[in-house]
């Protein structure tokens, strides 16, 4: 039973990160139909640049955020300028497909540059309190993780306010359910897009730290993409509050897999789920028939 | 009916260029295109032709490799075997690869990278170890056989999306393609022309692994399952030119030789190169390498017709 839990407890540590990682996902998508399966690439690209600051420049991965996040805000904006706006005008459909290609050619451009600038061996950042646990009835848990989950449900709780009670997040939601209609509203949609775009990059930045953490290497990019997009669909495809249920979910039934099958199959567990989800209930647990 | 001509000639030639030289190093360049050709054309036909943006390719490719290797190494003739690997690729897609069509656009690329991610996994824990081949044969090893298997099996691929571009059967997967609420209109059945389109695609892909296993002599078995046999193709195909017959061979070319120029360097310098290349070409040239020779073609001739 102390074994299970043991488990159960690291699943749930995980699944606060799916949840952080599928954050920035989600937004964009939800705003925009912009699939952006590049965006494991970005969390691993600002896990190398929390590397090196914490080895080079010595800054701790926790106080970091407040410099990686801004950095991929403009990261995010300029890519926006380049790469996505011109696909503004297309219809939803074509919007998702060109999206998901642009994203994907850089998704392989960001790993296999990574690969050329930090070789592909296995990093990671070792703290004061890397590997400090906190004993709760034998079940030991890692202060990094304990700090992740506290990170995760900070940073989407105030995401979910920043949506709901200013000014700005309301007109996001509001681009969200209708261009059209939002700009005879008189809100500038384009300008919305590219904030809400480059808050979606920002929002790599964070996981990228808690990837940072533990041990990496440039093939997390797609692992964090398959599991942005796991949690995408059981949360429902642009749900922001659903995103944290989703993520705990798959790292609980990742935890049961373990379990039951052992290591190895870890992944497999989360697929075979995303599938099924994929094919009997795509609008995801809390969504509506479509 | 000249482009068949030419394409008998250059089949010759490739036929004959073993009595030309003997290194094996332009074998094995010849081969590699060959395979990427198939590959990518296995991929061209159902993302290409009929719109379906499939990111698990590698599962058909591996499934293909695997069978052709067991069933070789028991004894079969390597083009029977050749056949039974397509034939494996085929009853997988039934297995897996048809219930996918139940997801539309975005989710059917996203859901057939989730199965291949499945197939690499399980490969990996099925069958952890190396696929040898015996001894006897390795002294006897030679490129040759190998040789005209690649470019025979690359020449039937490309023959048969040949014949597709020119018989209603190819019209009906653009028509898919373009537009799916309208093809079901006029009368297409979209769901059957999917699935023709995904078993000729798999029966390809698996004749693609056939030839990879039977060109490598010795490789993990998770090896073919890679996402890179996924992730290639759809670089390849999208660059040379979707839905064209010429597009994926002529991006296969450039692929395999991008390959070769940065062999020694760390990381694959080729996809990074083509990764750009492909974001480009997503942006400006949807047609790619060979919209763009049509356009020049055009421009010329605009002014050959202004200047006279």
């Amino acid at each position: 039973m102390l074994h299970f839990a043991q488990i159960f407890s690291y699943g749930l540590i995980s699944g606060a990160l799916y949840g952080l990682v599928a954050l920035g996902l989600s937004l964009v998508f939800g705003v925009m139909n912009y699939l952006i399966v590049a965006h494991g690439a970005l969390i691993m690209m600002a896990a190398y640049i929390t590397f090196w600051a914490f080895v080079y420049l010595k800054i701790d991965p926790f106080l970091f955020i407040v410099i990686v996040t801004p950095a991929f805000f403009v990261i995010g904006w300029i890519l926006f300028k380049i790469l996505f706006q011109s696909l503004m005008s297309f219809s939803e459909g074509e919007k998702i497909k060109n999206s998901l290609l642009i994203s994907f050619g850089l998704l392989l451009v960001f790993s296999n540059m990574a690969t050329l600038f930090w070789t592909a061996d296995e990093r990671a950042i070792s703290t004061a309190y890397t590997g400090k646990v906190f004993d709760l009835f034998g079940v030991r848990l890692p202060y990094i993780g304990l700090g992740g989950v506290a990170l995760a449900i900070i940073v989407i709780i105030a995401l979910h306010l920043f949506l709901t009670r200013t000014y700005f997040g309301k007109a996001i939601r509001a681009v969200s359910l209708d261009h059209e209609a939002a700009t005879l509203m008189g809100i500038n949609v384009n300008r919305v897009c590219l904030v809400a775009f480059s808050l979606g990059f920002a929002l790599a930045g964070i996981p990228g730290i808690l990837t940072a953490l533990h041990a990496f290497n440039p093939t997390v990019s797609f692992e964090l993409t398959n599991k942005a997009l796991i949690v995408l669909i059981l949360a429902g495809f642009g749900s922001i509050k659903g995103v944290l249920i989703g993520g705990f979910l798959l790292g609980a039934i990742e935890a049961v897999g373990v379990y039951v099958m052992g290591t190895p199959y870890r992944e497999v567990f989360g697929l075979i789920l995303f599938v099924l989800f994929l094919m009997f209930r795509p609008q995801g647990l809390a969504g509506k028939k479509a | 009916m000249k482009r068949i001509i030419l394409f008998v000639l250059l089949f010759a030639c490739l036929a004959s260029v073993p009595f030309f030289t003997t290194r094996e190093y332009i074998y094995s360049l010849i081969i590699l295109v060959c395979l990427y050709t198939i590959l990518s054309h296995s991929w061209n036909l159902l993302g290409g032709f009929t719109g379906q943006i499939s990111l698990g390719h590698s599962t058909f490719f591996g499934m293909g490799a695997l069978v052709f290797r067991y069933v070789w190494l028991k004894g079969l003739p390597p083009y029977l075997a050749l056949g039974v690997g397509a034939l494996s690729s085929l009853v997988l897609a039934c297995l897996i690869g048809f219930p996918s069509f139940k997801l539309k656009g975005h989710y059917f690329s996203i859901g057939t990278l989730a199965l291949s991610m499945i197939a690499l996994i399980t490969i990996q824990n099925i069958f952890p170890g190396v696929s040898f081949v015996p001894q006897e044969y390795l002294k006897t090893y030679s490129l040759l056989p190998i040789y005209y298997m690649a470019i025979i099996a690359a020449a039937v691929t490309i023959g048969v999306i040949y014949a597709l571009t020119r018989s209603k059967l190819g019209l009906a997967l653009i028509s898919v393609r373009e537009d799916e609420d309208a093809a079901e209109a006029i009368g297409v059945n979209t769901f059957r022309h999917k699935v023709i389109s995904m078993s000729l695609s798999t029966l390809i892909a698996g004749m693609g692994g056939g030839v990879f296993s039977y060109y490598v002599a010795s490789y993990y078995y998770y090896v073919p399952f890679n996402l890179d046999y996924s992730f290639d193709p759809v670089l390849i195909t999208f660059i040379g030119g979707p839905g064209t017959v010429i597009g994926p061979v002529i991006g296969s070319i450039c692929f395999v030789l991008l390959k070769e120029l940065f062999a020694i360097s760390l990381g694959q310098m080729n996809v990074l190169i083509f990764g750009i290349v492909f974001i480009l070409t997503i942006l400006f040239l949807p047609e790619g390498l060979v919209g763009l020779m049509k356009k020049l073609r055009k421009t010329k001739k605009v002014q050959a017709v202004e200047s006279a």
